[in-house]
């Protein structure tokens, strides 16, 4: 090609990719814009800038405590994600490889059944009985823990194919390595890439889950989602305030997980 | 009684038997490469002398000692893997040291023994490397310098050059040979290869289908091959059946008939008269198809000169060395 034909061609993929760009950014430039400022209706700009909403959003008791209950709630279920995944993984590719295809089904489930309907499931059976916790944090750590599990164990798969285990966990067994030792030293730090990346990915889903929050626990264990839709009555700018100050905190985390990943490989 | 004797060994998947009665006797320090196609159960019992797979029967005696109930980590068995199995998140020196570490030898005498077990492969400049630094040939030296430190009393090597290219191929067999034979280790060492067999082994066990076809030194098995298979899977013998083999040799004969391409002469004179059909250079030897008393068969001559060169079509004379006429079943 040549460099003639090269220029408008180039052209056109940067204009089509900053587009695209501007598309996606800019209703999150106008909530910036909305929560800094001090009222804005009538006008094409704000009349003024302000920090006030922001004052008032992180001075918000019962945000900070919504803020804290998703973050517990997310945590909560990625803790048992790893606890409960990361064994099956290695069970299911180390001995029972024909398990795979099953639990590729498996963990379809959650994404083939609609969370309205599947909450409405869970009510049922977590309502009442010996199992009564709708209303609970536990139902939501629970019910979140089935929605990670496809992103884990898929990422995680991956990465288990990627370091041909059988291979590795026969080299450490025949060095004198017990299975634990083995799994601890050999396995479990080359599965820290896959690990990271579908935690912060889940976490990133988790903690703007709406739908089951609502449905399950709603107002008595209030999360950010349910307080975010609990406070729709509420001034917009505030509401923009919490939706921005929502927005940073996941992309900080997500920036901080990968640089922390990028310096230890 | 021998350093190592397997007895009876029987493994099956389901009710596929994998192999049967196998018996083998390898003396210490002996190179013994395990030899054949592939399905032919020897990776599979190079695995079960490792204690990676559980065998269904029969004794493996390493200095007596059976080791079919140990645990591998028990047996003091040292691998090398065709796919390296380097410990990706470790460096060089720490895949190397590994087996000290589980032995819990102390720190400064592992990192004696693991910057020499580096020196013996030649990678004692890249100890602070990762895997995914290496090329394949240096991945495979990590690798075998990390089976050699811990001192085993059998090395099994499963394939460890296949998926190497050739030139690097070629070096390192070179070397593990050296190494092996300054070490004196006992060695098992698994290929499909039969140049690399004939080339390495101080005894080559040639299988196929889950039985031991023949046992023996390079010589013995490349001339005295004890069946078709064997004629067949070493070197490029010209087999031919009972019938053909009458026809070509002029009296009767009742079984196959192995002969090797370069134990035929082609010259002006000899006993039987044939044509040159096809002609193929593969380097200092040239392979000749030539057809004789409506038989088919494959003469290798050594390449001296253009001038020696027989042209297709060409009538010549071939004289067969009686000795290398070998009756096979």
């Amino acid at each position: 090609m040549s460099r003639a034909e090269a220029k408008p061609a180039a052209l056109y993929h940067r204009t089509v990719v900053w587009l695209l760009f501007a598309i996606l950014l800019l209703p999150l430039a106008g909530t910036l814009l909305y929560s800094l400022s001090t009222s804005w209706s009538a006008s094409i700009l704000p009349d003024g800038l302000t920090f006030k909403w922001y004052v008032a959003l992180w001075g918000d008791a019962r945000f900070l405590n919504a803020f804290g209950q998703s973050l517990l709630v997310c945590f909560g279920a990625l803790a048992l994600s790893v606890v409960l995944i990361l064994p099956l993984l290695f069970v299911v590719h180390y001995h029972f490889p024909k398990l795979d295809g099953l639990m590729n089904v498996l963990i379809l489930l959650p994404f083939a059944v609609p969370p309205v309907v599947s909450s409405v499931g869970l009510l049922q059976l977590y309502g009442s009985g010996p199992l009564a916790m709708t209303g609970t944090p536990w139902i939501l750590v629970g019910c979140y823990f089935t929605i990670a599990l496809p992103f884990m164990y898929r990422a995680i798969t991956n990465n288990l194919q990627a370091i041909n285990l059988p291979d590795l966990m026969d080299a450490a067994h025949l060095l004198g390595a017990s299975t634990w030792k083995a799994a601890f030293l050999v396995v479990l730090p080359n599965l820290r890439k896959g690990l990271m990346v579908s935690l912060f990915l889940s976490f990133s889903f988790l903690f703007g889950e709406f739908v089951f929050a609502n449905m399950l626990v709603g107002t008595r264990y209030e999360t950010l989602q349910v307080y975010l839709n609990n406070m729709k009555n509420s001034s917009g700018h505030f509401n923009s305030a919490l939706v921005i100050s929502y927005f940073f905190f996941v992309l900080i985390f997500t920036w901080a997980a990968n640089r922390l990943n990028k310096d230890k490989s | 009684m021998s350093y190592l004797s397997i007895r009876g060994l029987h493994k099956q998947y389901g009710a596929t038997p994998i192999f049967s009665d196998i018996n083998c006797e390898i003396a210490q320090g002996e190179f013994v490469t395990l030899l054949g196609p592939s399905g032919c159960g020897k990776s599979t019992l190079l695995r079960c002398i490792a204690g990676l797979t559980e065998v269904n029967g029969g004794q493996i005696l390493l200095e007596g000692d059976d080791l079919v109930p140990l645990a591998p980590q028990k047996r003091g068995i040292g691998m090398v893997f065709q796919s390296y199995a380097l410990f990706p998140n470790m460096t060089v020196q720490q895949n190397v040291a590994f087996g000290l570490r589980m032995q819990k030898v102390a720190t400064a005498d592992s990192m004696r023994r693991v910057s020499e077990a580096l020196d013996m492969v030649e990678l004692g400049s890249f100890a602070d490397r990762y895997p995914h630094q290496l090329s394949g040939g240096q991945c495979q030296r990590v690798a075998l310098a990390r089976s050699l430190v811990t001192r085993p009393r059998l090395l099994l090597l499963d394939e460890p050059l296949s998926a190497l290219d050739a030139r690097i191929r070629k070096h390192l067999r070179e070397q593990i040979r050296s190494i092996q034979q300054e070490l004196g280790l006992t060695t098992i060492f698994v290929t499909h290869d039969q140049e690399e067999a004939l080339v390495m082994s101080d005894r080559i066990v040639l299988m196929n289908a889950g039985r031991i076809v023949q046992s023996g030194d390079a010589e013995t098995l490349y001339t005295a091959p004890v069946d078709a298979f064997a004629a067949g899977f070493i070197g490029n013998y010209n087999l031919l059946d009972a019938d053909s083999a009458s026809q070509l040799l002029l009296r009767t004969i009742n079984s196959r008939v192995a002969i090797r391409p370069e134990a035929i002469e082609i010259g002006e004179q000899g006993t039987i008269e044939g044509h040159i059909r096809s002609h193929s250079l593969l380097g200092n030897v040239i392979r000749y198809r030539v057809e004789a008393r409506g038989v088919e068969l494959l003469v290798d001559v050594l390449n001296r000169s253009e001038a020696d060169l027989h042209s297709a079509g060409k009538a010549i004379a071939l004289t067969i060395d009686a000795s290398a006429i070998r009756e096979v079943a």
